[in-house]
């Protein structure tokens, strides 16, 4: 059922997965983005702990929305998601141990990432629990959508392999890829992808609105 | 003054409920994480403890401990403040406890965990030493076993079999003169015959990794330093 701005859930849900990709229309949390996804593995798992933490910390900070002053909004939220991301990491260290060593500093730094606080702010804080755990979600779900696209596609060309199957031989691999140029170049080939889809779509619909 | 009080007392209950939950989560994952970082210490034992040319361990199979009581019984060298030896020029640190064991061929094999400075932090080794006939030392084979401080995709691929493999079989000549990674030999860009000849450039010490660790110097250096620190240490301890 959609609300006074025409939200529905799925809508809600939907909305992070092209239209606002946090990645690459919003441009949030490039920084993990970039030094993590280097193999599609170590994209995967970042991908699913950023998602966890945005979902769950939507949800919980909807939940204490109308009890926390204005002043403090931002410490609490902070606290918040520091503490799933802190849960996250010691269940990966317990459950996921070598995914845990090869991804290492960057989930603690999940806390200081601009997506979750982002989120938090922008959506959690003004609505109800069910609608902030679906945008967590979906944020979540094109977040983890758009750092498994640079995994693969630095993989392939770095190693010839995804996930550590072999594509092509490795005399193909084109190394630079892997490395910290590589990644702002892959990147900003898929934010042009991404920006030319948005604009071929709002063309459509013009054209759709004249016809009518 | 009443708002004030109002939101220190807020604040306080979150923290207070959040500190509830996080203790809650840290004792049920107390020990997954406990049997998980000691099975990456068994792993890594057994590792370090099989000849990497053969796959044959270098111990009777009876040797190789499972258990905690097992393993202490191989305590060679402990100290209460945890760290054997420490080299802060290099930075190199030995840690404690050092085990023993014997070899299938009567030697003396020592298992060192050590740790360098890497790009984030520490880089925690473990190495086994095979002592020689001669009372020299050859560093058999390395497991990297903490590198959670190193950058993804680039130091973190310390550990990666073909990086790894790169610290295997140092023979003494190699450890005295110091364990130093390619560039730092000034061997950069590698000669195009350099794969034949790494088992010569091992025998000064050189560890060929930028042909497979290519932007990621520190690292490898952080692991030629813990084991110039560990050779330091048998040196002192063993002779």
């Amino acid at each position: 059922m959609a609300n006074q701005n025409g939200e529905t859930s799925l809508s809600v849900l939907t909305s992070g997965w092209i239209k606002q990709n946090p990645t690459f229309v919003q441009v949030l949390g490039l920084c993990p983005v970039l030094a993590v996804s280097t193999n599609a593995e170590n994209a995967l798992g970042m991908g699913l702990a950023t998602l966890g933490v945005l979902a769950i910390s939507n949800l919980f900070i909807s939940f204490v929305r109308n009890i926390i002053p204005n002043e403090i909004r931002i410490p609490v939220y902070i606290s918040i998601i520091a503490a799933f991301v802190t849960m996250v990491n010691l269940l990966m260290h317990g459950y996921t141990y070598n995914l845990w060593v090869s991804l290492g500093i960057y989930i603690p730094l999940i806390v200081v990432n601009c997506i979750p606080l982002g989120r938090a702010e922008v959506f959690a804080s003004k609505h109800g629990p069910w609608k902030s755990f679906l945008d967590g979600l979906g944020m979540g779900i094109g977040f983890l959508g758009a750092i498994m696209l640079l995994g693969i596609t630095r993989e392939l060309f770095d190693a010839g392999t995804i996930f550590g199957y072999r594509i092509w031989p490795s005399a193909y691999n084109v190394f630079v890829v892997a490395l910290p140029p590589g990644a702002f170049l892959v990147i900003g080939l898929y934010m042009g992808l991404f920006r030319y889809i948005g604009k071929m779509r709002s063309q459509k619909k013009v054209e759709g609105d004249e016809s009518k | 003054m009443a708002n004030h009080v109002k939101i220190a007392l807020i604040l306080t209950v979150v923290m207070v409920v959040i500190g509830v939950i996080l203790a809650g989560v840290y004792l049920m994952t107390y020990t997954p994480i406990a049997k998980a970082d000691l099975n990456a210490k068994f792993k890594a034992i057994k590792f370090v403890l099989t000849d990497q040319t053969t796959g044959q361990l270098l111990v009777n199979q009876d040797q190789i401990p499972e258990t905690m009581a097992e393993l202490n019984a191989k305590i060679w060298k402990s100290n209460s403040s945890g760290v054997l030896y420490s080299n802060t020029k290099l930075p190199g640190y030995v840690l404690s406890p050092a085990y023993i064991f014997k070899g299938k061929n009567g030697s003396n094999i020592y298992i060192l965990t050590g740790y360098g400075i890497g790009f984030g932090g520490r880089v925690v080794t473990v190495a086994s030493f095979i002592q020689q006939k001669n009372g020299g030392f050859l560093e058999s084979a390395i497991d990297v076993i903490d590198y959670s401080t190193e950058t993804p995709g680039l130091g973190a691929k310390i550990n990666d079999p073909d990086v790894r493999s790169r610290f295997f079989d140092i023979p003494n000549s190699g450890l005295k003169d110091g364990v130093k990674v390619n560039k730092d030999a000034d061997i950069f860009p590698l000669p195009s015959n350099y794969e034949s000849e790494i088992p010569t450039y091992k025998k000064e010490g050189i560890v060929v990794t930028s042909d497979v660790m290519t932007g990621a110097t520190i690292t490898p250096r952080a692991v030629a330093n813990t084991l110039n620190a560990m050779y330091e240490f048998l040196e002192r301890e063993v002779k």
